[in-house]
């Protein structure tokens, strides 16, 4: 641990140094130092990093009376200011924040200086927010800003420039260069901030908002303590490259954090993340159980429920958290999810938007709205919606991608390519966005590029398992009665592969067409078997009974060569060795301009 | 996880879901520079009659922009104000300082005072003027503010009077106002704005909605009438980024930033903007009651109509035509026979790419006369008739039809389709080869005066028809060897059709085309060649003719050949009946060159039948040239002369200088061949004519800097003085073409048989 400054030497001489390199050998250690963090971040009014220290804390073992940290030995300095620090404190914590920093004014001590300042940007921010509902006319609406920021920022940078910062101050000046939009000067006060005081999450959460793609984390140099795993976890999940999150976790859970909330939250927003349903399921249900009355994430459990049809359940989890809290931005949107369920799209709406009025920087709100606009039928509210969400997130695929549903819907299919292109740049493996593209190019009867669209949604792993059905079909309009039947093979040994049979419809339709193909080829033993199968379907039941009859009749004209009429079934075992398509994945090459 | 500082935000303008740019219904509000101008105002009023006539006038030609224009710095508009009214400047500033250095009350007795202006029996301001409505917007804007809003308005104003006071009195009491603390202070901030600043000076500020629309359309009537005088794409496009930033709504501004896209040729940025703007009409289009479903739905289907019209611009011509199909369909759906009507044309567009086809054009014209689309149906007809014309339809139908769509024009005003109208004209009088009647149109959309009376301080538009007509005008005085008048008319157009702008690559290949003539007629063939490049850059078919114009110049016949042949089964494929005619010209050319005269007749007789069919009268001339010359040197010189009768007259009236003396030259040729056989008075006069005729070739020759031609001229000048026993003329001649002689490499044809 790298601590280099006098100033925040004498800050953390309370506190041990925070271990090195991801060691978790001793836990009570760690358990220790977040806990004294805990109490120095609530003594600066930093809740949100005291409460994630304190839960984190909580996970393990309680630590005997005479190993529990002693309280902050108090400096001369802070002797000093303690009274106006009192003060102050207790009206920092009744959101009156000009006064808090008023009686903290001319204070040294690092405490009350940071408390000094912090309550000036809150109160700058507050007078932001109040001002945004009243300024003068709406398009000044964009041009309101934290007045308090630029003094701020000049203050803090001269002290920064004499390093008589510690970590909170650093932190802070961090903020304030974030919020000027100074990105690149702010990430390196960050990094600085989590070297002199790395137990302060606040610091790494911030960071972890600054950081948008993997080179950046690469050129980083960050303290080596059991915080960076913490982090690296939290960044990988937010970068979405699960893999690597779930392992970081798995190894966290390993090191003793097995009971802490936060770390079982994360794990199942990661699985929900890469669409693995039932396990995010059940560690949320894990969850609930621990934390019955937790609000937050709950917004992601209820997508969850949401997307498996859990009814009661969602109904449940609605009802406790409003009785829990009913304004909070979760909550709106649990319910609105629940009421989408039971199909009442009015107050669904209603409810998203009162997430949003909670907290208009709520991206899923905005797509979710669109979303039940669109199952009203009223696609302008619709678009609108979806404009929002991508002007909050440019990046947001759902957003784009339900833009190009509404012109689809909208009888489209040429206007909407430009949307569902976007939202396949942005998610390049995700199948639904090629099927979508597919089936625009389908209607647009450019089968070429379709054929592309499906064999791709196939290839990177389709997750309705209706690209190679649709593909077949294709290749069955085209007269490409080869590829046709590979591709229905291919489809039913999926399918039999995951062992659902009972949903997919197009099951039946797969086996009739190839026992016609066989039926073509003179392949008996396979038509008949194929026949027998269609049988076993409402649908192609006659068909399959009159094959069947006909290629009795044909074997009876020829000589019975085979003899063996009940063949076994050869799906999917047998054909799959040697007809299974072998083309490669050729790159997607979209012909066509995508703006 | 939300960000550690997320306070509760609540945001009035969402209801129902829908943001509202215009929760206060407001489409203007009082700020800092707008209670300026009411004091200016208000300061008018008082003056009264105590101003002079003109101060007056100036200062009523200064309201208009101001009360429209964006904010601007007090500095600025007092200089303005100066500029018209010295005395009024100074007591606008007295009033403004009395107003920002003394109370709050003294601005609420400002605004009550300002209503009185409308009291009494004759009220200073009219209430629906221009500055009464002015007036009136901003005093229910500031009756509207709320009490902190008012208060916010005032520490602006103050802010906005002391920034002023701070630029002036900055030099010379620095020093008194300013404490140590605070200097240290201001220069620590400057050093750490630095990276701010240039972003700071970009944004001049918020536009109210009023003002951004008076923006929008000023620039986008800018765009379309004369570029070069609209902001700079990188700067429009800044503009209009900050106007986004503050109003996301304001879906007009995302046309404009597709238009200038449309510019600088960006696909990517232009499909983006336009879908964005349909995105956010779509909304409007809901919101509009009284239109119910259908306004919603018209924006749906000319989203698709311009999808297509985008994509046929970047020449994506597959895309826009399913763009186009998709348009059609959905328009037929909802029975929008008015977006049909649109689509139609944009069919026949696309499809003219493919193939000809009138019928959908005449189908358009129809139905678009019938839907009262007067627009739509002068832009068929002007396009039928460029299509007819191509096809060597009746000229006089074609006039016929072109009057008829004028009087359409007149009828409802459409300034934009008469200039186009006048210079389709030109056009098409150049293609039939009657230069004086397309001078005559050119000069007439010249000097016509716009119908449009909006752009007082811009005489011209800057549109294509002007660019066409004057590209005409400077190709018609260099073929009649003015290229001095050429080359200023083509400096013109490049002032007004800057390199990088929409219609320059028109101006482009004529000014080459001049430069390559002039270059044929001087004989500096490489020179010609250096510009053959450029050329079929801007336009590949007349590059490679040519290319192998310049080639037959440099004696390399059979690639010549080669390339002509090529170029003629081009040309007959795509039915450009003009271009296969000069094809035939120089092929038949490059024969005679040979010497095989007998086969290059047949190629002549095409030529002429099918310029007769088209009815491209000086290309028919020119045929009949070449006929007359092979006739010559087949030995059947009276013959030549009698059909060198028909063509001499065109070509006197019509043709470039050039073909003149070529003409003249060989009419003295025959001339002479024929004299051959008469009694030896009749040859004498025939010989002393031909001299004359030949005198004036060379006066042509010698117009257009023709040495080699006017060398041949004078030799066969001194040869027929020798016959005729003038000696004297005779060696004047000798000389003059022994001067030219030396100065001119040897020809590798023979001096008689050249015809050009």
């Amino acid at each position: 641990a790298a601590i280099g400054r006098a100033g925040a030497m004498a800050a953390a001489a309370a506190m041990v140094v925070a271990a090195g390199g991801g060691d978790f050998s001793d836990l009570r250690e760690i358990k220790k130092q977040l806990l004294s963090v805990a109490e120095r971040s609530r003594e600066r009014g930093l809740q949100h990093s005291g409460k994630w220290a304190a839960e984190l804390a909580f996970a393990l073992e309680p630590l005997p009376l005479n190993e529990l940290p002693p309280p902050p030995v108090l400096t001369e300095e802070d002797a000093r200011d303690l009274d106006a620090y009192t003060l102050a404190k207790s009206y920092f914590d009744l959101k009156e924040y000009d006064r808090a920093a008023y009686f903290l004014q001319g204070c040294k001590s690092q405490k009350a200086y940071f408390l000094y300042m912090y309550s000036r940007y809150l109160s700058g921010e507050k007078k932001k927010d109040d001002e945004t509902v009243d300024s003068l006319g709406p398009l000044e609406k964009g041009q309101v800003k934290n007045e308090a920021l630029r003094e701020l920022r000049v203050e803090l940078s001269k002290k920064h420039k004499a390093q008589e910062l510690d970590g909170f101050g650093l932190y802070l000046y961090g903020v304030v260069l974030r919020k000027l939009d100074l990105v690149k000067e702010a990430i390196d006060v960050f990094v600085e901030a989590a070297h002199v005081l790395p137990l302060h999450w606040g610091a790494w959460l911030e960071l972890c908002n600054l950081i948008t793609d993997k080179e950046m984390l690469k050129f980083l140099s960050l303290p080596d303590t059991w915080m960076k795993e913490f982090f690296l976890a939290h960044i990988y999940t937010e970068l979405q490259l699960i893999e690597e999150a779930l392992q970081k976790y798995q190894s966290l859970i390993d090191a003793g954090f097995s009971k802490s909330t936060y770390i079982i939250s994360q794990i199942a927003v990661a699985y929900h993340n890469i669409r693995d349903i039932d396990k995010a399921l059940s560690i949320f249900n894990e969850l609930r159980k621990q934390d019955p009355y937790r609000i937050e994430n709950m917004d992601t459990f209820s997508n969850l429920l949401y997307v498996r049809s859990m009814k009661p359940e969602l109904s449940y989890l609605a009802h406790n958290l409003c009785e829990i809290d009913k304004y909070r931005v979760e909550t709106c949107c649990v319910i609105g999810n629940y009421y989408s369920l039971r199909s009442q799209h009015e107050k669904a709406a209603l409810y998203f938007q009162r997430a949003l009025k909670l907290n208009p920087r709520y991206l899923g709100a905005w797509t979710l709205m669109g979303h039940e606009y669109m199952e009203m039928k009223n696609t302008s509210a619709a678009i609108q919606a979806y404009r929002h969400a991508i002007e909050v997130n440019k990046r947001d695929y759902r957003a784009w991608y339900g833009l190009g549903q509404t012109y689809e819907i909208l009888k489209m299919p040429f206007y909407c390519l430009y949307y569902y292109r976007r939202a396949h740049q942005l998610r390049p493996n995700d199948s639904r966005m090629l099927v979508a593209l597919g089936e625009c190019y389908e209607k647009l009867n450019q089968l070429v590029e379709a054929k592309k669209c499906y064999w791709r949604a196939y290839a990177v792993g389709d997750v309705e398992k209706m690209a190679l059905v649709k593909l077949a079909k294709l290749h069955e309009q085209l007269n490409e009665s080869e590829q046709a039947a590979q591709c229905y093979i291919k489809y039913i040994q999926d399918i039999y592969s995951c062992g659902e049979v009972v949903e997919h419809l197009e099951v039946s339709t797969a086996f009739r067409y190839l026992a016609q193909y066989y039926f073509k080829c003179k392949l008996w033993d396979e038509a008949s078997a194929c026949a027998q199968k269609c049988c076993a379907f409402n649908d192609t039941r006659e068909e399959g009974k009159a094959l069947l009859r006909q290629i009795l009749q044909l074997r009876n004209q020829g000589e019975t060569s085979s003899t063996d009429v009940a063949a076994p079934f050869f799906l999917p075992a047998s054909l799959s060795a040697n007809n299974t398509p072998t083309r490669r994945v050729s790159p997607l090459n979209l012909s066509s301009v995508t703006p | 996880m939300a960000s550690v500082h997320e306070s509760l935000y609540f945001n009035p303008m969402l209801t129902n879901g829908v943001v509202h740019a215009n929760v206060f219904g407001v489409r203007d509000w009082v700020t800092p520079h707008k209670m300026a101008l009411l004091v200016l105002l208000s300061e008018l009023g008082r003056a009264g009659a105590q101003l002079g006539l003109l101060e007056r006038r100036r200062l009523n030609r200064l309201l208009l922009p101001l009360l429209q224009g964006p904010d601007m710095a007090l500095s600025r508009l007092r200089k303005a104000i100066e500029e018209c009214c010295p005395h009024l400047a100074g007591s606008v500033h007295i009033r403004l300082k009395l107003m920002a250095e003394g109370e709050l009350k003294d601005m609420e007795q400002f605004f009550d005072d300002l209503s009185d202006s409308f009291s009494g029996t004759e009220p200073e301001v009219h209430k629906t003027s221009v500055v009464g409505l002015f007036l009136r917007h901003m005093i229910l804007a500031y009756n509207k503010l709320s009490f902190s809003q008012v208060y916010k308005l005032y520490t602006a104003l103050q802010q906005y009077f002391q920034k002023d006071e701070k630029k002036d009195g900055a030099d010379e009491n620095e020093m008194e106002l300013t404490n140590p603390e605070e200097l240290d202070g201001k220069m620590e901030k400057e050093e750490l704005d630095g990276p701010l600043r240039e972003e700071e000076i970009a944004c001049s500020g918020p536009l109210s909605q009023k003002q951004a629309e008076y923006f929008l359309s000023q620039q986008a009537s800018l765009l379309k009438n004369d570029e070069t005088k609209a902001l700079a794409p990188a700067s429009l496009q800044k503009e209009l980024n900050n106007l986004l930033k503050f109003n996301p709504d304001f879906a007009e501004a995302h046309y404009l930033s597709y238009l200038n896209s449309l510019r600088v040729q960006d696909v990517f940025s232009s499909t983006h903007s336009l879908l964005h703007y349909f995105d956010r009409l779509i909304l409007t289009g809901a919101e509009s009651k009284s239109n119910g479903d259908e306004g919603y739905g018209r924006s749906l289907r000319y989203a698709a109509l311009n999808l297509a019209a985008l994509h046929c611009r970047f020449g994506h011509y597959q895309q826009a035509e399913l763009a186009l199909q998709e348009a059609i369909r959905i328009a037929q759906e909802s029975n929008d026979h008015v977006c049909l009507q649109h689509c139609l044309s944009w069919l026949y567009i696309l499809e003219q790419k493919i193939f000809d086809s009138c019928v959908l054009l005449e189908h358009s014209v129809n139905k678009s006369l019938h839907f009262g689309l007067p627009y739509l149906a002068s832009l068929g007809i002007q396009s039928l008739v460029q299509q007819r014309a191509f096809a060597g339809k009746a000229a006089n139908k074609l006039m016929d039809a072109l009057k008829d769509s004028d009087l359409l024009h007149w009828k409802h005003s459409l300034s934009e389709l008469i200039d186009i109208s006048i210079a389709q004209k030109t056009a098409i009088w150049r293609l039939y080869g009657r230069s004086t009647m397309a001078l005559q149109q050119a000069q007439t959309l010249l000097s016509m005066n716009s119908l449009e009376a909006v752009n007082v301080g811009v005489q011209q538009n800057n549109t294509e028809s002007f660019a066409v007509v004057l590209c005409h005008l400077a190709e018609l005085h260099a073929e009649q060897g003015y290229f001095a008048a050429a080359s200023e008319i083509l400096k013109h157009l490049k002032e007004r059709f800057p390199p990088n702008s929409q219609h320059a690559q028109l101006w482009m290949l004529f000014d080459q085309k001049i430069q390559f003539e002039r270059a044929m007629n001087d004989g500096r063939y490489h020179v010609a060649d250096s510009l053959v490049a450029g050329i079929t850059a801007l336009n590949s078919i007349e590059g490679v003719y040519r290319k192998a114009i310049v080639l037959k110049a440099q004696n390399q016949m059979s690639e010549a050949h080669k390339l002509l042949q090529k170029l003629l089964i081009h040309c007959q494929k795509i039915k450009n009946t003009e271009m296969v005619i000069r094809v035939l010209l120089s092929i038949a050319e490059l024969y005679w060159r040979s010497s095989c005269h007998t086969i290059a007749l047949p190629v002549l007789l095409q030529a002429l039948a099918l310029a007769r069919e088209y009815s491209l009268q000086y290309l028919a001339s020119e045929t009949v040239l070449n006929l007359a010359f092979s006739q010559l040197i087949l030995g059947i010189p009276e013959q030549a002369l009698n059909i060198l009768h028909m063509a001499i007259e065109p070509v006197l009236a019509h043709g470039a200088v050039l073909d003149k003396g070529c003409a003249m030259f060989l009419v003295a040729k025959c001339q002479v061949a024929s004299a051959a056989s008469y009694t030896p008075q009749k040859k004498i006069e025939a010989l002393e004519s031909a001299i004359l005729n030949l005198n004036e070739a060379k006066t042509y020759f010698a117009k257009v800097d023709c040495k080699e031609q006017l060398r041949d001229v004078l030799y066969f000048q001194a040869r027929l003085f020798h016959t005729l026993g003038k000696t004297q003329e005779r060696n004047k001649c000798a000389m003059l073409f022994r001067q030219l002689h030396q100065e001119l490499p040897a020809h590798g044809v023979p001096l008689i048989n050249a015809f050009k």
